[in-house]
């Protein structure tokens, strides 16, 4: 079974259309990269997808439930981690992941247990009792991070979860997205080239609402015969416009 | 349990602010030690009553629960404008449970600051030599809840339709309302006209009046002032869970 399916999808916003009628299968276990430039459609989907945003028309399915119709069961089976960090500042580390446990209906010793796991899991023990407005950005994405996880989702949505980071910030993260690959299925949307490259099992470039092309950075490199992918992203993102 | 866990989550939220101690504790506290030393140098021949201890108290629990609707629109304003409620909107969370979990902990402060203010008007009263009844004080303590509600309900309309720049300041106009219309630091007994009538429609008056009158056991026209209060009430709140919910969806479009 897929993880995602995409069919038609397409959202308007007034006059201006976000995401243009596209369709798109996702496998389970995929790590999957949405780049494109800056109003591309990325977070559009990916709010459509994850229940934060309805779709004009066309329909998205995570395991084969609908997001806009069986949004209760869509819910339990994903967690997102926003561009923005999305953590409660006055709360400790700790209480974070804790909290989030409980939102999604953990038991406390559960919510407890799956913190401290998180915690492990995540190298934040020398954090976790800090407040998390003292953390660094690359810890409070970490952390975000973290807090996406502990529900153990299916499907894991990163918005940008890089942006903003130094680069030793940055590959840590990569290091911690990396180990994930294959155990759930993630969807990133990211403007570093690199970063997707790095870490997408395949990629879909997104202009103007519309999927342009769609394959593995392998694929997309040579399907407009550049070596870098820097270069064939533009190439595609340019030969659309 | 998910409204009981986001309640805990505010109130921890609202405990670790040190400004919340400031304005909702300890500022109400401060006033009242200051007005009450401020009516210790009135002459008696002025026949200005509204300091008196037993008329200050209420108008200061009252003035405190403004405090509580800043803080309420503070907490919801700054949810909103970072990606904070967004991480939430993706959850199982349904609407009601935001805003029972925002409710909870708010009206524990606004009780427990009440109880700190009539306290401190109890032994400020026992020190000036002119005692307040402590019956009064908890029929008052209960009287002032339907006022708790509506402050706590501007709170929440106010943090529901403005940013965590522009609610502060709609908060300072009803705290500046509050203050004049509502006979804190004015007589209102004591106007005319159409000022008079104005506090007599608005329910900040009408709020500080059902506690001062539960206070003082002297309940001529309070359940007129009572029922106004609780119109109010009910009106703003359900309002502002009104307002919440269309915010709610239209942030999801």
């Amino acid at each position: 079974m897929n993880a995602v399916e995409i069919k038609k999808l397409t959202k308007k916003f007034g006059e201006k259309t976000a995401v243009n009628n596209i369709s798109l299968e996702i496998k389970d276990g995929e790590l999957f990269g949405l780049l494109g430039i800056n109003g591309a459609g990325k977070t559009t989907t990916l709010r459509i997808l994850s229940c934060l945003s309805k779709a004009t028309s066309g329909e998205a399915y995570i395991y084969g439930k609908s997001v806009s119709k069986d949004t209760k069961e869509v819910k339990q089976m994903i967690n997102i981690s926003t561009q923005e960090t999305a953590v409660a500042p006055n709360l400790t580390v700790r209480e974070n992941l804790i909290f989030i446990g409980g939102i999604y209906g953990y038991g406390k010793q559960e919510s407890i247990k799956k913190a401290d796991k998180m915690i492990e899991d995540f190298s934040l023990s020398e954090v976790s009792g800090k407040k998390a407005k003292l953390l660094s950005g690359g810890w409070q994405r970490r952390l975000s991070i973290a807090m996406a996880l502990i529900t153990e989702p299916k499907v894991l949505f990163l918005d940008e979860p890089t942006l903003g980071l130094d680069v030793l910030a940055r590959r840590e993260l990569w290091g911690i997205i990396s180990k994930l690959k294959g155990k759930i299925t993630i969807i990133l949307t990211t403007h570093y080239l690199e970063e997707a490259e790095a870490l997408s099992d395949r990629i879909a470039i997104m202009t103007d609402g519309n999927i342009k092309s769609l394959g593995t950075a392998q694929e997309l490199k040579k399907s407009v015969g550049c070596e870098k992918f820097e270069d064939a992203f533009i190439k595609i993102a340019e030969r659309n416009i | 349990m998910k409204t009981l866990v986001f309640a805990g989550r505010n109130f921890r939220e609202l405990l670790r602010d040190p400004l919340s101690y400031i304005f909702c504790l300890g500022f109400p506290v401060i006033m009242l030690t200051v007005m009450t030393i401020i009516n210790k140098s009135i002459p008696p021949e002025a026949n200005m009553t509204i300091f008196s201890i037993e008329n200050l108290s209420s108008g200061i629990s009252v003035f405190g629960m403004t405090f509580v609707m800043l803080f309420t629109a503070l907490q919801i304003s700054k949810d909103r404008c970072g990606a904070f409620l967004t991480r939430l909107y993706a959850s199982p969370m349904k609407p009601y449970e935001f805003i029972i979990g925002y409710t909870i902990p708010i009206m524990i402060i606004a009780v427990v600051q009440c109880f700190i203010t009539y306290t401190a008007s109890y032994i400020i009263s026992l020190i000036i030599g002119n005692a307040i009844s402590i019956s009064g004080i908890f029929i008052s303590s209960l009287v002032l809840i339907p006022s708790e509600i509506m402050f706590i309900g501007f709170g929440l309309l106010f943090g529901s339709i403005f940013n965590d720049k522009s609610a502060p300041a709609l908060c300072s106009i009803v705290i500046s309302l509050s203050c004049i219309l509502g006979g804190i630091w004015l007589d209102v007994e004591s106007l005319s006209g159409g000022l008079k009538k104005i506090c007599q429609v608005l329910p900040f008056w009408q709020a500080v009046r059902t506690g001062r009158m539960s206070l003082n056991n002297t309940y001529d026209g309070f359940g007129e002032s009572m029922l106004i209060v609780c119109i109010y009430a009910v009106v703003i709140y359900l309002v502002s869970i009104t307002v919440f919910r269309i915010k709610m969806k239209n942030d999801q479009k």
